[in-house]
Parts: C-alpha cells; sequence; structure tokens
C-alpha cells in the first residue's frame, strides 16, 4: 500500500490536546481536584469550624450565630467536670476491654487461618466479611434478643433447670462488652490476616524443620511476624468501640452513658453546641493519644521491620 | 504477507539515516544515565544496545520512543527531529519485555489495537490484521486470549501488534527474556528472518551477548551512559575497541604487561606489535590459545578444570603468576581430555589476534 | 524428613486450645445471625427462642409498614448516591494518586484518608454544626455527601492497589499504538480497573446504607434512612418484624459478599 496504514501525523499535539492530556492522564494532580475540593467543603471546613466552636463562647439567635467570642471556657469545665472524666474514663475502659478480648479472641481464628486448607481460609473469610456488610444496628439487635431476660440463653437456662430466675444480663456492662467484642471481631481478625499471609509460608516450615513444636513456632515466628497485624487491627477495633454509639445505647439501657451518647445527647438534644465541639474534641484528641501509643508499641516489637541503612 | 514499507518514503537518499541519534544525554537528578550517545541507523540495519544492567540501553530505547524526554541532544527520524513529538505520533512500535499484550482483548483485538486508534475502517482493519498474522504465524489465533498462549506465541502477536503500524523503526526491549533457552535460540533466528524479510530497522535491547551476536548488523557496546564500541559482529569479538568490550563479549583472558618499542612481549616468549607504549593490558582469546607438554614452553601452569562448550573443551589453567588462563581446545572424539592438575604450557596461536589496551 | 521435632502433649493441648477458642470466636460472629434468622420465622408476636411454626408473616409486614418501607427507599437512595459519587471522585483520585507525577502523590493519599480515620460521630458533628452556620440543614442529601467523604478512601485505596498492580507497561503499550491519553484510559485502564471499582461500590452502598455514625446528625427529620429507623423501632417495638428485617439486610449481605467475591476475589479484599 502505497499510503501507508498510518499517515503518521508526526507533528506536535495542538493545544486542546494538550491540554485534554493534561486533565486526564492522571500525571498531573487535576483529576484529583473535584475530590479535594469536596474534601476541603465537607470535611476540613467543617472540621475546622468545630474546632472554632469548641474554643468560643457563641450566642445564637434565631438559629444563627450572632457572636463569637475567643474562650477557653468550655474546654475548662470540660475539663473539670466530674461527669466528663466519669464518662470518658468509662468509654475508654470499655473500649480497652474490648480490643483486649478482640486481640484474645481473634488472634486464634487468624492462626486457624494461616494453618488452614482453602476450605477453611474461605469460610473464615466469609465469616469475617459478612458481618461488616450489614449494619451495627443489625448485629447489636441479635444480642438483645440472646440476652434478653426472655431470650436465648435465659431461656436455655431455664429449660435446663439451670436457674429459676432470668438472668438480668442485659442492660448491663458484661452486656454492652459481650456485644461489642463480637461486633468487632471482624475488624481484628482480617488486617490480622491479612499481615500473616504476606509472610513466606515456608518460613513456618522452616522453623518445624528445626525443631520446633507446633505451640514454639507460634510463640517465636509466627506472633513476632504478626505483631503489625495485631497493632492495626488493635487500633481499629478501639477506634471504632471508643466512638460506638449503638451498642451502649441499646444493650446498655438508657442510662449507660458514654462519650458517643453524651455527644448525641449534647449536640441533637440539648443543643448545647460548644459543649458538643469540646467533646467531640476531647474523644478525637484521647483517641488520638491511644492510637499513638499503639503505635509506639507495635514499633517497639517490629524493629525487623526497617529497612537497611542507608 | 504483509510488505516490507515501499513508497515515497523508501526513495529517500541513503545519507539520512532513518534513525538518528545525536549526543543524546539524560540524567535522573543527580545521575547521568546517558552520557553524550550519538548513534546513526541506517535504512533495514538491526542493531543492538548490548550491555549490562544500568548501561542506560533501556534508557535510550525509551528515549527513542518517547517516553521519556532527553536532556540533551536530539532524536531524529528521517531527518525530522522527533522532540515534539509525542509518544502517540511517533512512527515506531514497541515490543516490550513483558510484551504488555492487553490481558482483556483478544488476540484480534490486540493486534488491530492500533487501528482502532487510528479510526481505520473495520473492513480494512480486518484485512490488515488478518495479514499480520499470518506474517508472524499466527493465523487462526484470533479469538484467543494473551493468557491462552504461550511465551512465544504472545511474543508474536507483540510484534504482529507493532507491524500493523507499519513503523519506521522497530524497538524491542529484551524480548527473549521471558523464553526459555531451547525456544530463545529458535525465535531468535526466526525473528531476524521476518525483520530481514520484511525490511524494518530495528534495535534490540539485551545484556545477552549471544543474542546481539545472532541478531545484530552491528552492535553497540554500552556502559554507564555511553556508547563504546559500534561495530558489526565479528570486529566487536575480533577487534574489540576496549577492554571493556573485550571484557564483555566472549570469553577473555586478560594479564599486565609492559610495552616498548613498539611491540609488548607475551608470556609465551612471542612479541605481538603495538603502538602503546608502558603499562598495557593484554587480552588474548581462549580459542587463540592451545595447550602443550609442559616442557615446551616458558608459559606454564596446572590445569584447575575443564568444561565443556558444544564443540569445545574449556579449560582453567592456573599459571605461576596466579592467573587463570581459560584455554579452549577442539574435542576430539575419543581422545580424552587433559586430566586436572596435570602440568602444561601455553602458546599463543597468533600474536597479532591478541588486543592491547592501555592500563586502566 | 521432619528433623528433631518434638510433639509433646502440652504442645497438642495448647494448640488445641487455641483452635478450640478459634472455633467458639467463628461460631460466636455467625450465631447470632442464625438465632434471629430463625426467629424471624416465628408465627408468635413476641421474641423468644427457640421459636414456634414457621412463616413469612414478619417478612410481608417488613414491605407493609410505610414508615420501614420508606426507610429502606431512602436508604437505597443514599446508599446509590453515596456510590455514584464515590466513583466519580474516587477513581480520578486514585489515577492521580498511583499514576501522578508531582510532589504531593503521598500527600494526597493521606489527605484523602483523613475524613475515614476522624470518628464518625465527629465528622457527623461537624457537618451538621458547619451546615447550620450557612443554612444549610439536615437532609438526605447533606447525609449522602458526608458519608461518601467519609468513605471515599475506601473507594480510593480499592482502585489504587488495582491500579499499582496493573503492568505499567500496558499503558505505555497503548500509547505507542497511537491511543491518545484519553483512549487509552478508556480502553485499556477502565476496563482493567472494573474489578476494583465494582468491589469499591460494593463497599461504598454498604456504607451508605448502613451507616449510622455519619448519619444520625446529618440525616433528614423526614427523610429518616433504615438505621435511624430501626434504633426507634428496636426500642419499641418486640415482635419479630425487626428480626425480619435483620434477615433482609443478611440476604442483601450475602449477594454483596457474592458480587466482591465475583470481582476482586475474597482474598484481594484485605485493605
Amino acid at each position: 500500500m502505497t499510503d501507508a496504514v498510518f499517515t503518521p501525523r508526526i507533528d506536535a499535539p495542538s493545544f486542546g490536546e494538550r491540554l485534554a492530556d493534561a486533565l486526564l492522564s492522571g500525571r498531573g494532580i487535576w483529576p484529583a481536584v473535584p475530590a479535594i475540593i469536596v474534601l476541603m467543603v465537607v470535611a476540613v471546613i467543617p472540621f475546622v469550624i468545630l474546632l472554632s466552636l469548641g474554643f468560643s463562647d457563641i450566642e445564637i439567635a434565631r438559629g444563627d450565630i450572632v457572636s463569637q467570642t475567643f474562650s477557653l471556657e468550655h474546654l475548662t469545665k470540660a475539663l473539670t467536670d466530674p461527669l466528663y472524666w466519669i464518662t470518658f474514663q468509662r468509654s475508654l475502659s470499655l473500649a480497652m476491654s474490648t480490643t483486649v478480648l478482640c486481640v484474645l479472641f481473634g488472634y486464634p481464628v487468624a492462626y486457624l487461618f494461616l494453618t488452614g486448607g482453602k476450605w477453611t481460609k474461605r469460610l473464615i473469610l466469609i465469616l469475617t466479611i459478612a458481618p461488616l456488610l450489614t449494619s451495627g444496628i443489625v448485629r447489636t439487635y441479635a444480642w438483645l434478643v440472646i440476652l434478653g431476660g426472655r431470650g436465648v440463653v435465659n431461656q436455655t437456662l431455664m429449660g435446663l433447670g439451670l436457674i429459676d430466675q432470668p438472668l438480668r444480663i442485659m442492660n448491663t456492662h458484661w452486656a454492652v462488652l459481650i456485644g461489642m467484642v463480637q461486633i468487632h471481631l471482624p475488624v481484628m481478625i482480617l488486617p490480622l490476616i491479612a499481615v500473616m499471609s504476606r509472610h513466606d509460608r515456608q518460613i513456618v516450615e522452616a522453623a518445624e524443620n528445626l525443631g520446633a513444636s507446633r505451640l514454639g513456632t507460634l510463640r517465636t515466628v509466627i506472633l513476632p511476624l504478626s505483631v503489625p497485624g495485631i497493632g492495626t487491627g488493635a487500633a481499629l477495633v478501639f477506634t471504632l468501640s471508643y466512638t460506638t454509639f449503638v451498642v451502649p445505647q441499646l444493650l446498655g439501657g438508657g442510662n449507660y452513658l458514654n462519650a458517643a451518647t453524651m455527644i448525641y445527647e449534647q449536640v441533637v438534644f440539648s443543643l448545647e453546641w460548644s459543649k458538643g465541639s469540646v467533646s467531640s474534641l476531647l474523644l478525637m484528641v484521647s483517641c488520638l493519644v491511644v492510637l499513638v501509643a499503639i503505635a509506639l508499641i507495635t514499633n517497639r516489637f517490629t524493629r525487623w521491620t526497617k529497612g537497611r541503612e542507608a | 504477507m504483509m510488505q516490507g514499507p515501499t513508497g515515497p518514503l523508501r526513495d529517500i537518499a541513503t545519507t539520512v539515516p532513518v534513525l538518528g541519534i545525536g549526543a543524546v544525554s539524560k540524567r535522573f537528578g543527580a545521575t547521568t544515565v546517558l552520557d553524550n550517545c550519538s548513534l546513526d541507523i541506517a535504512e533495514g540495519e538491526i542493531v543492538t544496545l548490548l550491555g549490562p544492567s544500568g548501561c542506560g540501553k533501556t534508557t535510550l530505547l525509551r528515549c527513542i520512543a518517547g517516553f521519556w524526554d532527553a536532556d540533551g541532544g536530539s532524536i531524529s527520524i528521517d531527518g525530522q527531529d522527533m522532540a515534539p513529538v509525542p509518544v502517540n505520533r511517533r512512527p515506531v512500535g514497541v515490543v516490550f519485555q513483558s510484551y504488555a499484550l492487553f490481558p482483556h482483548m483478544t488476540v484480534a483485538q490486540n493486534v488491530g489495537y492500533a487501528l482502532r486508534m487510528a479510526g481505520r475502517p473495520k473492513a480494512e482493519a480486518a484485512k490488515t490484521v488478518a495479514s499480520a498474522l499470518e506474517t508472524v504465524s499466527l493465523s487462526g489465533f484470533e479469538d484467543r486470549y494473551p493468557a491462552q498462549l504461550s511465551g512465544g506465541q504472545q511474543q508474536r502477536v507483540a510484534i504482529a501488534r507493532v507491524l500493523v503500524m507499519e513503523p519506521r523503526v522497530l524497538l524491542l526491549d529484551e524480548p527473549f527474556n521471558a523464553l526459555d533457552a531451547k525456544l530463545r535460540a529458535t525465535m531468535q533466528v526466526e525473528l531476524r528472518q521476518l525483520i530481514k524479510t520484511l525490511g524494518l530497522t530495528s534495535i534490540f535491547v539485551t545484556h545477552d551477548q549471544e543474542e546481539a551476536l545472532t541478531m545484530s548488523d552491528r552492535i553497540a557496546v554500552m556502559r554507564a551512559g555511553r556508547i563504546e564500541q559500534v561495530a558489526g559482529p565479528d570486529e566487536i569479538f575480533d577487534r574489540p575497541a576496549t577492554a571493556y568490550v573485550a571484557d564483555f563479549i566472549g570469553t577473555s583472558n586478560f594479564w599486565d604487561a609492559e610495552a616498548a618499542g613498539g611491540s609488548v612481549a607475551l608470556p609465551d616468549g612471542q612479541c605481538a606489535k603495538t603502538e602503546l607504549v608502558g603499562r598495557v593490558r593484554v587480552m588474548a582469546r581462549p580459542h587463540n590459545l592451545r595447550l602443550g607438554p609442559p616442557g615446551n614452553g616458558v608459559w606454564t601452569g596446572t590445569v584447575a578444570f575443564h568444561r565443556n562448550i558444544g564443540p569445545l573443551i574449556e579449560y582453567h589453567v592456573e599459571t605461576a603468576s596466579g592467573d587463570t588462563i581459560q584455554v579452549a581446545a577442539m574435542r576430539q572424539d575419543r581422545a580424552r581430555p587433559i586430566a586436572d592438575r596435570a602440568a602444561v604450557s601455553i602458546v599463543v596461536i597468533d600474536p597479532a589476534g591478541c588486543s592491547i589496551f592501555p592500563a586502566p | 524428613m521432619r528433623g528433631l521435632r518434638r510433639q509433646s502433649l502440652a504442645d497438642t493441648i495448647a494448640i488445641g486450645l487455641i483452635l478450640a477458642i478459634a472455633v467458639f470466636s467463628l461460631v460466636l460472629l455467625v450465631a447470632p445471625s442464625i438465632i434471629v434468622v430463625m426467629i424471624s420465622f416465628d408465627t408468635r408476636a413476641f421474641v423468644s427462642f427457640p421459636p414456634e411454626g414457621f412463616t413469612l408473616r414478619w417478612y410481608w409486614e417488613v414491605f407493609q409498614q410505610g414508615e420501614l418501607v420508606e426507610a429502606m427507599l431512602n436508604s437505597l437512595q443514599v446508599g446509590v448516591t453515596v456510590t455514584v459519587l464515590c466513583i466519580l471522585l474516587g477513581v480520578p483520585t486514585a489515577l492521580a494518586c498511583v499514576r501522578g507525577k508531582f510532589r504531593g502523590t503521598t500527600a494526597l493519599s493521606v489527605f484523602v484518608l483523613l475524613p475515614h480515620m476522624v470518628p464518625g460521630i465527629v465528622l457527623g458533628v461537624a457537618v451538621l454544626f458547619a451546615g447550620a452556620l450557612i443554612g444549610v440543614s439536615p437532609s438526605i442529601w447533606l447525609q449522602s455527601i458526608s458519608i461518601t467523604v467519609f468513605i471515599l478512601a475506601v473507594m480510593v485505596r480499592t482502585v489504587q492497589s488495582r491500579l499499582m498492580r496493573l503492568d505499567a507497561a500496558l499503558d505505555e503499550a497503548a500509547a505507542n499504538l497511537r491511543a491518545t491519553p484519553f483512549q487509552s484510559l478508556r480502553t485499556v485502564t477502565f476496563p482493567l480497573l472494573m474489578p476494583a471499582i465494582l468491589a469499591g461500590a460494593v463497599f461504598t452502598f454498604v456504607e451508605g446504607f448502613d451507616n449510622l455514625s455519619v448519619a444520625i446528625f446529618t440525616h433528614g427529620f423526614r427523610d429518616r434512612p433504615l438505621p435511624v429507623e430501626l434504633l426507634s423501632l428496636v426500642q419499641f417495638t418486640s415482635s419479630p418484624l425487626v428480626a425480619a428485617v435483620s434477615g433482609v439486610q443478611i440476604v442483601l449481605a450475602i449477594v454483596a459478599l457474592v458480587l466482591v467475591s465475583m470481582s476482586i476475589g475474597l482474598d484481594n479484599v484485605n485493605e
């Protein structure tokens, strides 16, 4: 063919083409700009406003802010209010216990995953991911049913003749704890599985070949290598359980006050904006402190992950 | 069967090289990856860029293709500067090391991709695709997916895919890396024949010297961003320009010596002519040396071990001065090779065949 | 050859214990849902275990209750809106993060991740306040956009990780084969990204549908999403109706799970 299949236009591209190239190719930041704008408007700016509200005295008239003066009053009031301390401490201890229990119950599942066959792995993945696709309320409701006065536990125990009167499990700290652990288990298990799967299976086989028992292999090889997964899982579980709203509300009865329910009450019912802001900020800061602590602890146990010194 | 490029472009005076690389350089941060590389490639030539990892050969290829911009110098095709021309307009066809076949498209869709992008009518495109597949002997594979093909077949699809563009220059980045040894040899010969039949100007990039020696009309040996020598396979092998080239291509024996008065003394007593003076490095190929009984000469040593390479036996001899000299001898049926730890003497068969380089 | 492997009784017991805990945990994960589903078929009008009889009456009831149906439709709308927004915003962002040749690619990744790291309720409160200040009151749209911002990182991350595993040469090959950047995106990149986009869509839809932490502050008074509706329902109803709603949700979750495993495979879910 004399007219080559291509009449290659060996010339420079037009302005329009270069513009399209710059915008679309992903080489520049342009494709991300819409997301950046939305994030700024819907997340960053509101957050800054939240910050400012927490640190100011505001007068509201007809649903709008009339005046706003800088003041640490709300912050200091919160920090010196014993109710705040009790509430936060309760949230904290609940979250801590949940996290610890999740580690204790979740790690064996990850171990089972590691040592199990193809179908075991699949089953574990299904059982772990499926709950995450249902809403928290659905999962909490199940516990309402199970732990209630006429719930499964009581009915079974009474049916077996072990007790005469139903146990009062609902609306106690224990109910909340049980619910929290079960609901947050998947969040612990998945990162663990992710981290543990990344390591070469042959490391375990090498350990066995060198004479370690299965427990020994677990203790000396698998466990240390999975510490980053424990760290991630713990961080996630802690954050979620520290800030959870549904479970304490439903399983703890109306009087169970924790940080999240307190914020809800302040913001939606009492309309005390500054208080709500301060509470939210305190929640975030305290959460961050714990997360940093978890990160530091994890770091201490994972010195081997650092690369070669340059 | 596809024809090679025909038409007006072919009649351009042969003084304009198809691909002109002029003093091209490129830096990544503080590192100079390409340093003043110049190379002209004529119509229908197969040139190989040969060198170890990091020598800049792939960088140069990518600059020709347009994936990267050169910092200095110029790249031109048929005399036209390619600097303002983006990748998708350059008349080059790239065959990648991993072949980069589109996994979600059939063979036909892969091969016809460029035609679709250029907006060619479907019927015409289909014919071109069929023709290209026939050229690479893959007719009938239109509806297969890349995952269902063997390595060799994938390579051929990759080639057909660029052939439909009738590129002025074919660029191949270590195309045989993914194939096993036996297939490699066959494909190399086949590919060279195909390229020659179509009359395509091609540039190969490889670190495999055997591949370079098999495929190329000329080899450009690269080192640290520079082109050390450009020459045909025979000349590169027999008359390497530098010690580096000598070392890189084929097996070589090196030793130091003093040159004076137009010649340098060889360890076996003979002399080789040279214009260099002072300390030099002498190189002799294993097939330019011969082993004899220990009493025969002054260059003596003991056999450390030997190995078989095709029709040759390669002896590794430890000399008194501590060097290990490799000597190649033809295998003779039924004659036993020289035993390990036997004492031998080495003689240079042709002193003029030695290469002499300045001391580093 | 097993080497010097010592298999003592203590070892077996210890490992056995660990595996037993694992099995117990797995049962714990699934048992409550099974119980709830069983209860949803109970013929009696109160919640009790074990259930008596078998009826689909409560499922029928679910779709008869106007408020419930409306709540489900609201949640459906939120889910779809969030998903569409996340795709439109998130996929280009992922592209920029992975393919970008500008300085701030890591910073961009982190920036997108930030709203997800903040507790949901804090984000909800912040959006509520900010909205009030400029006169935007809670509505189904405010809810949608705030959840989008919250969950965008998941879509970005899912697409990002698939993008990173694509052979970069594919894009270069397309360019060499005469494709403009737009054509290359359309014919090569997007088709190969589809599985990840689909998986991301499933997650974002579920979050839009199920989210309570952000929604509780930003939902419209008249457009209550299902989780909020359920919250009051649970506290005031004692029939298996709620169990039936749960049953519906569980079915949806299984469908979502199947979709995800078909698109990117279960093992790749781990963010």
